[in-house]
């Protein structure tokens, strides 16, 4: 919200300066997001009365004669210029924005200077006509900037619980209870017993919860005054008239939104009801609206005919907007619904100024001020008769009392503040404060966000400030059933140094994935997809880690021309079991390129480069790793693996398909990915036995299509509890082996834990061995 | 003698190699050999000259032994010299090129702040990433239709109503989306623990947000909670304040304001004077947990059948933006680097344990 410092200045006169109330405005809650200092109205612009306006043949332009102290004429262009308004006269030699203002002859006409524009004058954005003043605002010839001076803006953030603050007085009663005094705007109003030409109908009282219609009638429409319109173009609004202005100033001061109906399209008065079907109404926007039906309506009725003039709480209609010639208004002071206004207002894509405070909420029982404020405004400034009668529908809510203990703000504070201190801040805040010990506040009505005890804790704590709270740390023994929950964190924090210790570089990468990209990695389309995604390639939750890798790899070859890579990532993927969510964390990573090996030299890499890796990685978690072959379809076939651990299958191990890698133009990239966590193995200390070994090697020839993991489980198995280590050192294809055939061939270790093997029982075991594999119908190489 | 004295020395002198000197030896000293001959003719010489001769033949043995040994040293430590220079490597090549990993920098952010709150007696736990709007919203005191809403721009997930697994593993119903927090965490820790307990909990957020150099969709947040009797908000800048200490030293303080978040109450923002940059760095928020979010847990608590367990209990709670320090602390310019996968940005970070 825009707070001019001026304005605030005039509630709250012993503000020092902007700087200090940006500081008092942080310590309130209320942040500063950018300080604007504006208006700088160069002396050369003096305040003009139009005298005559002639059109110049054969152009829209006017030339203007002005009595700027003296008569001066200019050429316009605008279309609002006239003689008998007020305007902003930029004489000769003066720079407005940037822009020199000098004597120029256009189409025939010297033009002495150059009637303003606000946007020309550098107040506000609206360049489509003339600013406009009344024609006795000043003595013609005055410099504007005497009665329009500089001003500083501050643009804070008012956190949705404080609609209050919404309104510059908010700010004021924050600031009054820091200790500043405080001068309220006075209200003088003169009514007289007139009859009401209108009734009022509220239909829809849970929509509408309070609701008043006053009546003000003789106006004499036109601009505003210099101060208004500047209070107005400060805040970042525009002015139209005085009676829109003023209805707006009023909603700025008070945080009150309130509308004027032009009487003459209301019929016999107002009924407040929900928009019937196919109803739509032209918003003052212009724009014609089809009205849902759960939208309130402010309707104009006719004995039992209604017909929609606003859609309650975010805009009027453009039919009954008060315009120059209107003469009488129903002025609707109102507390709607919150919720209803929100939902109407982002069905029509409307976010006003006044939908904004609805939906945020008003001060209950600020209906009736904030009428007297604008209609003694009107009456001030507008030359409006007011009725003394006012229509009320509905009985505003009053606030409660909470409540409080000035001990239990200490205790949950932290601090010793004493209660005559606490007492004092929440009376300064408006707050009734009544019995003794534990005390009933009642808060003021406009402070909607004070429901709890905790609420008016919050208070004392932001009226002493918070830097009075003290620092302090607990010192306390976590119940039982907090021991240990942060295993599994640490557990994969453990994973990810391993991982970058065997040498792969960890990379995060989006948990989106495109849909459209499933086929192409060869996945089923993802279970989950957003209802508003980014963009269409992030339209889906990934279901696997490794294509945001792929894609990563293939940025960077584009850019950096690595020649190798080894990547990992962990991170969480969505799957879908029935109607539920099943998100995993998974573990992937990336060889690509140049293996290991001298820069000058022969490389290892590809398949049994990663499964190395792999290897190590598990087996320094202690877990032992299986892989057997199994086609997974975003796997080559060749070298497509099932990756076992400790008997749980954990995911997969191979090459990418070529068909992929074709698609993102890649060269060959071995991958896996695992699910984690992966299984904790208890730790089982064997005392190491100091026994000589007894070594034998074994070569056993075998189909070529066995698969080493198969001839290696069998070993294992038929070797006896003696055998220590199994670990093949070549393997063999060629004469003198038959076409088909292969040859594995292992070291092995016997030992036993507790003595010295014999010689027969190696042999034993070596026979058990022999005779298992020729079971299979493999045998031993001679 | 004098004579068969000066060959052989010269002779020895002069061997090339181990070989040339084995037969020199032979040659003079062998069984054969020319020193043992005259040795043997001595038993043929009268008393006198025996004695005279014996002893000058005895000189010249040894002399000829010692020239020899001398000799063999010299060539054993000449071969050695030569078998060593034939080993002789260019030590200025490279080595075999192993791999070298790292870590990203998020990670390593996070595991900073995680071990600061661990020394404090925090423990670091997860939750989920896609969350139900009953735990990231409702028990969080943030109502549908109500503007707080709006402080979170959220990726929703299509469909109307699917289950996810809630605190205790059981079935939570509701509309889906990406946490734009990790504050639901607050509520399914405590749903399923009993005060008192500190924890932290870092995690991947998300928000419907168009991205650029300071604002990514995608990023990461540390959440902390205590809860148990008596804490205090003083307990909640304490905490803080050693966090400022831990990241910048002892010239470091720290800043509460008061602002709104609906799951505390009192709320606040906190930031910390960064002395190396010599300005407030605008963290995060913080508050007392509101007593609306100990109620939601405890309604929870009590339909899965658990006593309520955050009755006279108070608590603070804060969370902060990871991406934010690690670009402060690693020089980053462009919060989009982090996502953005480039190996050159990523392997700068090795140098960091």
């Amino acid at each position: 919200m825009r707070v001019p410092f001026t304005w605030l200045k005039s509630y709250v006169p012993e503000l020092e300066s902007p700087q200090v109330l940006e500081e008092r405005l942080a310590g309130l809650g209320f942040e500063t997001d950018r300080m604007e200092r504006i208006f700088q109205i160069p002396s050369g612009v003096v305040y003009a009365r139009v005298l005559e306006a002639h059109p110049i043949p054969g152009t829209s332009l006017k030339r203007l004669v002005l009595d700027a102290g003296k008569v001066v004429e200019v050429v316009s262009g605008a279309g609002n210029a006239r003689a008998g308004i007020g305007v902003a006269l930029a004489l000769p030699g003066t720079e407005v924005n940037g822009l020199k203002i000098g004597e120029r002859t256009i189409q025939g006409v010297v033009s002495h200077g150059m009637a303003l524009s606000p946007k020309e004058l550098g107040v506000g954005e609206y360049g489509g006509g003339l600013l406009e003043f009344p024609p006795d605002a000043l003595p013609p010839g005055t410099p504007l900037a005497e009665a329009w001076p500089e001003e500083e803006v501050l643009d804070i953030e008012v956190t949705p619980n404080r609609p209050d603050a919404l309104g510059i007085l908010g700010l004021a009663f924050d600031l009054h209870a820091l200790g500043y005094s405080l001068i309220l705007p006075e209200v003088r109003l003169e009514t007289g017993k007139v009859p009401l030409p209108f009734g009022l109908r509220v239909e829809d009282p849970r929509g509408a919860p309070h609701f008043t219609l006053s009546y003000a009638f003789g106006l004499q429409v036109g601009p505003s005054p210099i101060w208004l319109q500047r209070v107005l173009f400060a805040c970042g609004m525009r002015p139209i008239s005085n009676v829109v202005d003023i209805t707006n100033y009023v909603m700025l001061e008070r945080a009150q939104p309130m509308h004027a109906f032009d009487l003459r399209f209301v019929g016999e008065g107002i009924l407040v009801r929900r928009a019937k079907p196919g109803e739509k109404l032209v918003t003052l926007d212009g724009v014609e609206r089809e009205l849902h039906l759960e939208d309130l309506v402010i309707a104009g009725y006719r004995g039992e005919e209604s017909f929609p003039i606003g859609l309650a709480g975010v805009m009027g209609g453009a039919e009954s907007e008060v315009r120059e010639d209107t003469e009488a208004i129903a002025l609707e002071v109102a507390q709607f619904d919150p919720v209803s206004i929100r939902k109407t207002a982002r069905r029509h894509g409307l976010r006003t100024e006044a939908s904004y405070r609805f939906e945020r909420g008003v001060d209950p029982v600020g209906q009736v001020p904030a009428a007297q404020r604008a209609l003694s405004l009107l009456q001030a400034l507008a030359g409006a008769r007011v009725a003394e009668r006012v229509l009320e529908e509905g009985t505003p809510r009053e606030p409660k009392p909470i409540p409080f203990r000035p001990q239990y703000a200490n205790q949950l504070l932290g601090t010793q503040y004493p209660e005559k201190v606490q007492l004092g801040i929440l009376r300064r805040l408006g707050c009734r404060v009544e019995g003794e010990g534990l005390y009933r506040v009642t808060p003021p009505s406009r402070r909607l966000d004070l429901e709890l005890e905790e609420d008016l804790v919050e208070e004392i704590a932001r009226i002493q400030g918070y830097e009075s709270i003290p620092l302090d740390l607990p010192a306390f023994f976590p119940a039982p059933d907090n021991r240990g929950v942060e295993r599994p964190y640490q557990r994969e924090r453990r994973l990810r140094e391993l991982l970058s210790g065997l040498g792969f570089q960890e990379v995060y990468t989006y948990s989106f994935m495109d849909p459209e990209e499933a086929s192409l990695f060869r996945l089923p389309p993802p279970p989950w997809r957003l209802k508003n995604p980014l963009s269409p390639e992030k339209a889906a939750l990934r279901t696997h880690l490794f294509p945001g890798l792929l894609r990563l790899l293939k940025e960077n070859l584009a850019l950096d021309r690595p020649e190798r890579a080894l990547l990992f990532e962990v991170g969480r993927v969505f799957g879908k079991e029935g109607a539920w969510v099943r998100e995993e964390t998974h573990l992937a990573g990336l060889l690509f390129g140049e293996g290991l090996g001298l820069p000058h030299g022969e490389k290892l890499s590809g398949y049994p480069l990663l499964k190395g890796l792999l290897e190590a990685f598990l087996n320094r978690l202690g877990l032992d790793l299986r892989v057997e072959a199994h086609p997974y379809p975003f796997l080559h076939p060749g070298v497509s693996g099932r990756v076992w651990v400790e008997g749980e299958e954990k995911g997969f191990l191979g090459q990418v398909h070529p068909e992929i890698l074709k698609a993102l133009e890649l060269p060959p990239v071995h991958i896996f990915e695992l699910h984690l966590p992966l299984p904790e193995k208890p730790l089982r200390f064997q005392d190491p036995s100091r026994y000589p070994l007894a070594l034998r090697d074994l070569a056993v020839v075998v189909p070529e299509a066995t698969p080493y993991g198969e001839v290696k489980a069998l070993l294992r198995q038929a070797a006896g509890p003696y055998l220590e280590s199994l670990q093949i050192f070549d393997l063999y294809q060629g004469p003198p082996l038959r076409e088909g055939e292969k040859s594995l061939a292992f070291h092995l270790r016997f030992r036993h834990p507790e003595r010295t093997l014999k010689d027969e029982e190696v042999e034993e075991a070596m026979a058990r061995l022999l005779t298992a594999l020729r079971s299979r119908g493999w045998d031993i190489r001679g | 003698m004098r004579e068969l004295e000066q060959e052989a020395l010269a002779a020895i002198r002069e061997a090339r190699d181990l070989e040339a000197l084995k037969t020199l030896k032979a040659r003079y000293l062998g069984k054969r050999g020319l020193l043992t001959q005259e040795m043997k003719a001595l038993a043929s010489l009268p008393l006198e000259e025996r004695k005279a001769k014996g002893q000058a033949l005895n000189a010249l043995k040894e002399a000829i032994e010692r020239a020899l040994e001398e000799r063999e040293k010299a060539l054993v430590e000449e071969e050695l010299r030569r078998a060593l220079e034939r080993e002789r490597q260019d030590v200025s090549l490279p080595g075999v090129e192993v791999f070298i990993g790292g870590l990203h920098p998020i990670t390593l952010m996070e595991r900073e702040l995680v071990e600061i709150f661990r020394s404090l007696g925090y423990q670091a736990v997860e939750g989920p990433e896609v969350e139900s709007e009953f735990f990231n919203f409702d028990a969080l005191n943030i109502p549908e239709h109500h503007p707080a809403r709006d402080m979170w721009d959220t990726f929703w997930l299509e469909g109307e109503e699917h289950s996810l697994p809630g605190p205790l593993g059981e079935e939570a119903r509701g509309r889906l989306l990406l946490r734009t927090h990790t504050s639901p965490m607050q509520v399914r820790y405590m749903v399923a623990h009993t005060p008192p307990f500190r924890i932290v909990v870092p995690g991947r957020v998300f928000r419907f947000e168009q991205t650029d150099a300071t604002h990514e969709a995608v990023f990461h947040q540390l959440e902390g909670l205590v809860v148990g009797k008596g804490i205090t908000m003083a307990h909640l800048k304490g905490a803080i304040y050693e966090l400022a200490q831990a990241l910048y030293g002892p010239e470091s303080r720290v800043r509460f304001q008061p602002v709104y978040f609906p799951f505390v109450e009192p709320g606040a923002q906190f930031a910390i004077w960064w002395p190396e940059g010599r300005k407030w760095l605008e963290l995060g928020g913080a508050g007392m947990v509101h007593p609306k979010v100990f109620q939601a847990v405890n309604e929870y608590r009590k339909s899965r059948g658990l006593p309520p367990a955050y009755q006279g209990v108070t608590g603070f709670a804060f969370g902060l933006g990871i991406e934010r320090l690690a670009m402060l602390r690693y020089n980053i310019p462009d919060i989009r680097y982090f996502f953005g996968g480039r190996l050159k940005f990523l392997e700068q970070f090795r140098g960091i344990l």
